[in-house]
């Protein structure tokens, strides 16, 4: 009963499942569009606004990881105006917390340093914040720096929808959201905790790692997440 | 979350309360909203304690964290004890023009209050006698009337400084008689 339609993504016609998202269809096809808060096997929240597409006859941007494709969409990707937004998302997010890469545990492996990289941002146009932020260092074996955290929410699905524990939530609104565990509880005291570590293992950022790694050490194997979705789908 | 986890709260006429409430409203989507709603109202300080909310996730199966992204998501919630009184001053552009950030700073002069250093631009203060609470606005939607107080639910227009402090003593002397 799958319907198949036609979609034209930069130019190039690619046959996709009704149902299936721009994302998903420009990732299967080898067509790459930045995503931050999107992560294979959860779901789609459209948080990060990198995925943002041009979608001909809509005035306008998409994002393309919560827009389900139809019949004849014609989407650009690659725009230059698509281009300036990503880097000012980028450059925003940079200047929300306390991005300082040389002394970060994920640096070398961070998703949002990679983009950025990418995009050019060399340097940020917008006064930094400068938030004070705490460290949790109560878990003993992982530890939450909100210093880094870009509040993707991947760690909040992953353990809700994988793990099935929901330890994780944004509190607050605004500049001021945070991640929480339970009820603002240190992570350490959090009971319902597994411990699992599939959090820090989805999280895109140096906000979560395992403890014991020094800078530029704390590598991800971010397939985990994905993979665990995949192979529940295939029972 | 198990159900030995739900621990029984303090009074347990509370905890009856609390039990109607939320077998009242459980299984409708978007609940908990309603719930919280309604416990707070109930509650003598017009607050949400952290019991409160362990309870709520217990008994409904909501985890602690959505229950808590909730309460503190929204404005209308309050995880403090609240005063009998609320002067709530508007901080929008129109009345911020008009002079409210002094009259904001006399109140708290007034009743002795003192800024938690975050630096957030919305505060909720309270007195330690729980007579008064001094919160922010960001707009009544009455900017005619700039600069704008609430007190206890009273619109006032044109706030000046004296009316308003005579106002506080006057709230102040009946609520000590």
């Amino acid at each position: 009963m799958t319907e198949k339609v036609k979609v034209r993504i930069d130019g190039e016609v690619i046959a996709a499942t009704a149902g299936q998202t721009i994302l998903e269809v420009a990732r299967a096809n080898g067509k790459y569009i930045p995503a931050l808060c999107y992560m294979e096997g959860l779901s789609a929240v459209g948080a990060c606004r990198l995925c943002m597409v041009q979608v001909a006859g809509v005035a306008r941007l998409l994002p393309a990881c919560t827009t389900p494709v139809q019949e004849g969409l014609a989407i650009d990707t690659t725009s230059s105006q698509l281009q300036s937004y990503r880097k000012i998302a980028l450059e925003l997010l940079l200047a929300e917390r306390n991005h300082v890469c040389a002394v970060c545990v994920s640096s070398g492996h961070c998703e949002l340093q990679t983009l950025a990289q990418e995009h050019g941002v060399t340097y940020v146009r917008y006064p930094y914040n400068y938030p004070r932020l705490t460290v949790d260092t109560t878990h003993p074996r992982y530890v939450l720096d909100h210093n880094r955290c870009i509040l993707c929410s991947r760690c909040v699905r992953t353990c809700a929808e994988i793990e099935g524990a929901h330890v994780w939530d944004m509190a607050g609104r605004g500049i001021d959201t945070r991640l929480v565990s339970e009820l603002k509880r240190p992570w350490g005291e959090a009971t319902s905790c597994t411990s699992c570590g599939k959090c820090v293992q989805a999280c895109p950022t140096g906000a979560m790692a395992e403890k014991g790694w020094a800078v530029e050490e704390m590598t991800k194997q971010r397939t985990v997440v994905s993979r665990l979705t995949s192979m529940r789908e295939g029972q | 979350m198990t159900a030995g986890q739900v621990s029984a709260l303090q009074h347990s006429e509370d905890q009856d309360l609390i039990d109607r409430i939320i077998a009242d409203r459980v299984g409708h989507p978007g609940a908990l909203l309603g719930i919280l709603e309604q416990l707070q109202d109930g509650s003598p300080h017009k607050f949400l304690p952290m019991e409160t909310l362990a309870y709520v996730a217990a008994r409904t199966g909501i985890p602690q964290s959505q229950v808590y992204g909730v309460a503190t998501f929204f404005a209308l919630f309050n995880l403090d004890p609240q005063g009998t009184h609320t002067v709530a001053i508007c901080r929008g552009t129109a009345c911020h023009t008009r002079g409210s950030r002094p009259l904001l700073e006399r109140v708290k002069l007034q009743l002795g209050l003192q800024e938690r250093s975050d630096g957030a631009d919305k505060i909720s203060l309270t007195t330690p006698d729980q007579r008064f609470t001094v919160r922010t606005v960001a707009c009544f939607g009455q900017c005619a009337l700039a600069p704008v107080v609430e007190i206890d639910h009273a619109i006032r227009g044109h706030v000046k400084e004296q009316m308003l402090i005579r106002e506080i003593e006057a709230l102040r002397k009946e609520s000590a008689r």
